[in-house]
């Protein structure tokens, strides 16, 4: 006996499909919008079956979170309980002399490692979701939505929390040389600050919104090589009905960063948690590797949080160049005396200089708006702090992007002597928990490098980041300031001269700050 | 729509705003298709959603559906006042069971409540509707006043939309849903736009195919489940068999709900049309759960669709005091007593109570503040009682229809909700019932009784009105009944995305929940045997139990069963369709899955590959085998078994009546008893498991000649084509 081998169609329909009319999506603009920004399909990595299988595994992100879960909790303990001598103390001088170095080059190389790895929002996720690694329906704690217009600052409040935190960092001088006790109280202060987050409101709106890390990450983080997770083919995704990757699916949860992986133009939001990849029902999603600093470059939307983010954290790093200048404890002193306030480093003189410095790189944007900018467009257009245009944003933002690789290398080269004068001190600490080791240790003196070949390094490291920021601000601005400036010659210079002086001056700090040493 | 959208802004002069929080507006567009009014667009340059605040009426939408919660609408909602005839409440109580609700008086009426529907893309009344009527498609007819093509769009999904639209909740259903609800605002007023419907144009006959197809179905009980089963398959040329045991058909929409809610006439209105049409209604004829395997004997398939008839009693001290009745007793005897020239006064004697000629006033206290509690209460009223309600529940909790406790409030009826019984007091006879008070502060909590401020009342009669549950005697030889109509795991992003699930609503979450009763109610519980409404479910609504039984009769059709007996049993069934669903990680299953695919098509059997995350009870009832495939999680010896997903997906299966089953795994090393574990959780469910497989790394090797997937497909194919009849079960 033989059967046909049509199907039979099904009378088993749903009856809602028949009354939902939902309107056409636009895909009008789509193409052009993310051409620039969408990675190489031969560049995802998930479709190797072992990478597919292990970002499949919900326990992925719980074994990333649990080695730095083990190391933190001991940073608390060690450090309230340990050793008072900073390069003895396991939290001190892992916290200090390793890991902050190590999160530097991870967000240069990959982006948003550490934020799939982090330990403090990793616990409060843990509780928040009320499971290590399991898809779980209820999550505890409000689920609040962050206040709106709180919410439209983007990075600027955390660029405020980095700030707070480094402040308090340098007034209880818990850095350097490190102060086992004041680490522990602020990595306990973060953590619980987190949770406080995480109890209050929906997703990871403290890792989007507070976290003090975030605009580091997410500004510098944005020369790296991963994209991130990304769509595989748009036009499923705009299809879609459902939706999983947002609002979480049977096998992950929705998007705690809040980004469609359709619509991501740079890795700044991916948290690479994964979750998006585990949800989607049609393997539509895949996690992309891309060129260095194509989320520099290549996003079309620019937005004013991270060009602000950019230009206060530069006047950061260039403030802690300064103040380790000779002149700079006169001025304190002076501004202490005279604002009767106790103790260095004066609130003042701290977010005047950061204020200034960012302003100073505004203006030097806004200035080549002025010479550059053409008459016959309208550049201007209202809307609150996140959405409106005008000639100055025009320019201020896509510099403010080239400007990122001078930064991020700026950041680097800042934490390199630390890394070098005192990162083998983390073995004879580790031995001190146990008893063994002590300040005679050889591996307490040794160094990886001494003072005057760091500078070396520390000089190469601004070079590497200038020509880097050249060839980002050279392609930025083909593209987005020629189109609209008078004179094509005109723009490129004042941009690309204005990364040479950022370059120049910051190594030049550098030498300054050994030459004051 | 816009003309109302203009008169409103003229009266109140404000104006919604909507804000796009372009900071987390990822331009998925999830607004934008789902505006009622297109009010949101994409904005290219940016990617982001954008609103036009003049198109915008305040509905919401765009917040309840964003997945990121980045659009905020303020603003008053602009849609006119809802069209409200009052109840037309009769002059004198006693004896008159006129309609109480009124429809609209015309077409002005009816045209203007029409206009308040926003047409929303994404209907959530729709969802809230448990047969899924289209909603805005009929409202749309009504607008165009085309009564014809209203009912063209209510026969999709209803047979009963007379009856519907006086008796259903929609508050909590269809209304609760609308847009404009879960806004925060007052509901289009569905339920009288589908009356008007019917009102205005009757419902027409069935309309049997011309050509007889030769199933022959017996469905059990004439209540609305049964309604719904029967019209469809007698529609679609089967031989329908229905069994009544009341000398009227109809069940509870008949001896259940009163005439001055539902008139008789429209109660029956559909065995009355499928009698004169040709179906086989034999009333007075009582199948118990003995004469089930009789009736698979001689019939293709069978329908339990006798309902939850056992009314519930309080189990306190007193309760079998004379005096003491369930609801179902008071109902239809009053039913008689109120007909033209019925017996009052014997109906009052019958009960135990005082003659006419006693000057005072029976109490009558009712148990329960429910729908069913609430037509005794009102039909007390109407046989000259005094009525008090008493429920546990607090007020905000109620069960009963919002109009109707108005309604029964107005008729004189004492409502007292946070009340329960504790004891019935009487020599013999009922006469003081002792009442607690209680505390609920959560409608999903039960309610706490207190000791303070116990209370006592004088009473003549007790009527036992909590509700009604299965009968024993027929759970017992139907398995898997009752159905819980809970939904497990992550709701259907259909559903999410729609909107109705938003802001925790109890609506959505009730309609969610009534879907895992339609869709167990597409799979048979055993070869052959479908169950349906409240026999499947438990004590539930006149749509939902109608919408069951059509889910049903569609399956019945879409499975073509055969008994036994049946001479063209093979050329009937006819091409087999199978399933194979997979759970991979890595993509071996899913390769195994094709393969095993392959192998069906090389003997000529057409199967559909799907990942189990897309397989749910429709996929399951619209195919004749289905194969199962997983891949095995745990490390070398430790926790081996299926995999996590395929072993939540499993524990969530419907009852698989009869169903061939397929079961294969792919292993590293090895699946020691996972096979055996899927197997155990089909045959719980009533599946028969035909053949099993177990892959490696050698027999996923497909140039290394073993026994692979392929040949498994094959051999699952042979089974399939060959021995249907005797599937022998691997064990």
């Amino acid at each position: 006996m033989t059967y046909e081998v049509e199907d039979r169609e099904s009378r088993l329909t749903d009856p809602v499909a028949v009354a939902i009319r939902l309107r056409p999506q636009q895909r009008e603009g789509i193409g052009e919008r993310f051409d620039a920004s969408d990675p190489h399909q031969g560049l995802d990595i998930a479709r190797n079956p072992l990478i597919a299988r292990i970002l499949h595994n919900r326990k992925f992100q719980f074994l990333l979170i649990l080695p730095n879960q083990i190391i933190f909790w001991t940073v608390i303990f060690v450090g309230l309980m340990g050793t008072a001598v900073p390069g003895l103390n396991f939290g001190a001088a892992i916290t200090w002399y390793v890991w902050f170095c190590l999160v530097f080059v991870m967000m240069v190389v990959v982006g948003r490692a550490w934020c799939a790895m982090c330990p403090f929002g990793g616990f409060a996720e843990w509780i928040q979701r009320r499971s290590f690694f399991q898809r779980t329906q209820k999550t505890l704690g409000l689920g609040r939505k962050f206040p709106e217009p709180l919410a439209r600052m983007g990075f600027v409040l955390p660029v405020g929390s980095f700030l707070l935190l480094t402040w308090i960092e340098e007034y209880f001088n818990i850095a350097g040389p490190g102060n086992p006790a004041s680490t522990s109280f602020m990595v306990i202060g973060i953590v619980a600050t987190a949770l406080v987050f995480f109890l209050v409101f929906e997703r990871r709106t403290f890792c989007r919104y507070i976290c003090p890390l975030t605009s580091v990450i997410g500004t510098i983080g944005s020369m790296g090589s991963v994209a991130g997770f990304r769509t595989r083919d748009r036009d499923k995704c705009v299809s879609c009905q459902t939706k999983d990757c947002m609002r979480g699916g049977d096998e992950g949860f929705g998007c705690p960063w809040y980004t469609w992986p359709a619509s991501s133009d740079s890795n700044l939001y991916c948290g690479l948690c994964t979750e998006c990849y585990k949800s989607c029902p049609e393997e539509n999603i895949g996690l992309f590797l891309q060129k260095p600093l194509t989320s520099v470059v290549a996003p079309k939307r620019r937005r004013a949080d991270v060009a602000w983010a950019v230009a206060l954290l530069f006047g950061l790093v260039l403030y802690q160049q300064l103040n380790a200048l000779s002149f700079y404890n006169s001025f304190d002193g002076w501004l202490n005396t005279h604002l009767h306030f106790p103790h260095y480093p004066n609130p003042v003189a701290y977010l005047g200089m950061i204020l200034l410095l960012s302003v100073v790189i505004a203006g030097a944007a806004k200035g080549i708006g002025v010479l550059s900018a053409r008459r016959d467009i309208e550049f201007d257009r209202p809307g609150n702090f996140i959405d409106k245009d005008s000639r100055f944003r025009a320019y201020f933002l896509p510099i403010a992007y080239g400007l990122i690789p001078v930064v991020g290398a700026d950041y680097f080269a800042r934490q390199l002597p630390k890394f070098f004068k005192s990162a083998p001190r983390v073995i004879p600490a580790v031995q001190h928990m146990f008893g063994f080791a002590g300040v005679n240790s050889p591996l307490y003196n040794a160094r990886i490098l001494s003072d005057p070949r760091i500078i070396v390094v520390q000089v190469c490291v601004i070079a590497l980041g200038t020509l880097g920021a050249l060839w980002a601000m050279l392609r930025i601005t083909n593209r987005e300031l020629v189109p609209v400036s008078r004179n094509a010659l005109l723009v490129r210079t004042t941009t690309l001269g204005l990364v040479s002086v950022c370059g120049a001056v910051t190594a030049v700090l550098y030498v300054a700050m050994q030459a004051a040493n | 729509m816009t003309q109302s959208i203009l008169s409103h802004e003229r009266a109140y002069g404000a104006h919604p705003t909507v804000q796009v929080l372009t900071d987390r507006c990822a331009g998925c567009q999830e607004c934008v298709i789902r505006c009622p009014t297109g009010a949101l667009s994409m904005e290219t340059l940016r990617w982001v959603a954008s609103a036009d605040d003049d198109l915008c009426v305040g509905c919401r939408q765009c917040e309840r559906t964003c997945p990121f919660s980045a659009i905020v609408v303020e603003g008053p909602m602009l849609v006119e006042p809802r069209i409200e005839p009052e109840p037309v409440h009769p002059a004198r109580l006693l004896g008159d069971i006129s309609e109480i609700r009124s429809g609209f008086a015309g077409w002005p009426e009816a045209l203007a409540e029409a206009e308040r529907c926003l047409q929303c893309p994404d209907p959530t009344c729709v969802r809230g509707c448990p047969a899924h009527n289209d909603i805005p498609g009929f409202i749309a007819s009504v607008r165009a006043r085309d009564l014809e093509g209203a009912h063209e769009i209510l026969r999709r999904t209803s047979t009963l939309p007379d009856v519907c639209s006086r008796v259903c909740n929609q508050a909590a259903q269809c209304e609760g849903a609308c847009s404009w609800s879960l806004a925060g605002g007052v509901a289009v007023s569905i339920g009288r736009l589908e009356r008007f419907i019917v009102d205005n144009l009757e419902v027409a006959p069935p309309t049997r195919s011309s050509e007889a197809n030769g199933l022959s179905v017996a469905i059990i009980g004439s209540g609305p489940a049964g309604a719904g089963a029967a019209w469809d398959l007698f529609e679609a040329g089967a031989m329908v068999t229905v069994y009544e045991k009341d000398a009227t058909p109809g069940g509870l929409c008949v001896w259940g709900i009163p005439d001055f809610t539902l008139r008789e006439e429209l109660a029956t209105r559909p065995w009355r049309q499928l009698s004169r049409a040709g179906l086989d209604l034999r009333c007075g004829t009582e199948i118990g759960p003995d004469d089930i395997d009789g009736l698979l004997f001689t019939h293709d398939a069978v329908i339990v669709a006798n309902g939850a008839g056992v009314p519930l009693r309080l189990p306190v001290p007193g309760a079998d005091l004379d005096g003491v009745v369930d609801a179902t007793t008071f109902l239809q005897g009053a039913r008689a007593a109120l007909e033209f020239g019925g017996d009052q006064q014997g109906f009052r004697s019958s009960l135990g109570l005082a003659s006419d000629d006693d000057s005072r006033t029976p109490n009558v206290l009712v148990l329960g503040a429910g729908n069913t509690a609430m037509d005794v209460a009102r039909t007390a009223r109407r046989l000259g009682m005094n009525a008090t309600c008493i429920d546990w529940l607090d007020e905000r909790f109620a069960l009963a229809r919002p109009d109707e406790l108005e309604e029964a409030r107005h008729e004189g009826v004492e409502v007292c909700f946070s009340r329960t019984l504790t004891a019935l007091r009487g020599e013999g006879r009922v006469a003081r019932a002792e009442l607690a008070r209680t505390t609920q502060d959560r409608a999903d909590r039960r309610p706490k009784v207190l000791s303070e401020n116990p209370e006592g009342r004088e009473v003549d009669l007790v009527v036992m009105a909590m509700g009604y549950r299965l009968d024993p005697a027929f759970t017992d030889v139907l398995p898997g009944t009752p159905v819980r109509k809970e939904s497990h795991g992550v709701a259907d992003r259909r559903w999410t995305a729609s909107g109705i699930l938003a802001n925790h609503n109890a609506v959505g979450q009730l309609a969610l929940g009534r879907e895992v009763g339609l869709w167990a109610a597409t799979l048979p519980v055993s070869d052959r045997l479908w169950v349906v409404g409240d026999a499947l479910t438990g004590p539930a609504t006149v749509v939902e139990a109608m919408a069951q039984g059509r889910r049903a009769a569609a399956a019945v059709l879409d499975a073509r069963p055969a008994r036994p007996s049946r001479q063209d049993r093979e050329q009937w069934s006819g091409p087999r369709r199978v399933l194979v669903c997979y759970e991979s990680v890595g993509g071996k299953t899913a390769r195994a899955a094709e393969a095993i695919a392959d192998g069906y098509s090389a003997q000529g059997v057409v199967a559909r590959v799907l990942p189990i995350a897309r397989v749910g009870a429709a996929e399951l009832a619209a195919t004749d085998m289905v194969v199962v495939g997983s891949w095995v999680e745990g490390f070398v010896v430790a926790g081996v078994g299926p995999a996590k997903g395929m072993r939540a997906w499993l524990a969530d299966l419907p009852r698989l009546g009869g169903k061939p089953v397929g079961i294969f795994c792919t292993y590293g090393v090895s699946p020691k008893d996972t096979l055996g574990e899927m197997r155990r959780s089909f045959q719980e469910r009533g599946a028969v498991v035909v053949a099993q497989a177990a892959f490696g790394p050698k027999e996923l090797d497909a140039k290394a000649g073993v026994f692979g997937p392929r040949a498994f497909g094959e051999e699952l194919a042979l089974q399939i084509m060959t021995n249907e009849a005797t599937y022998v079960p691997v064990e």
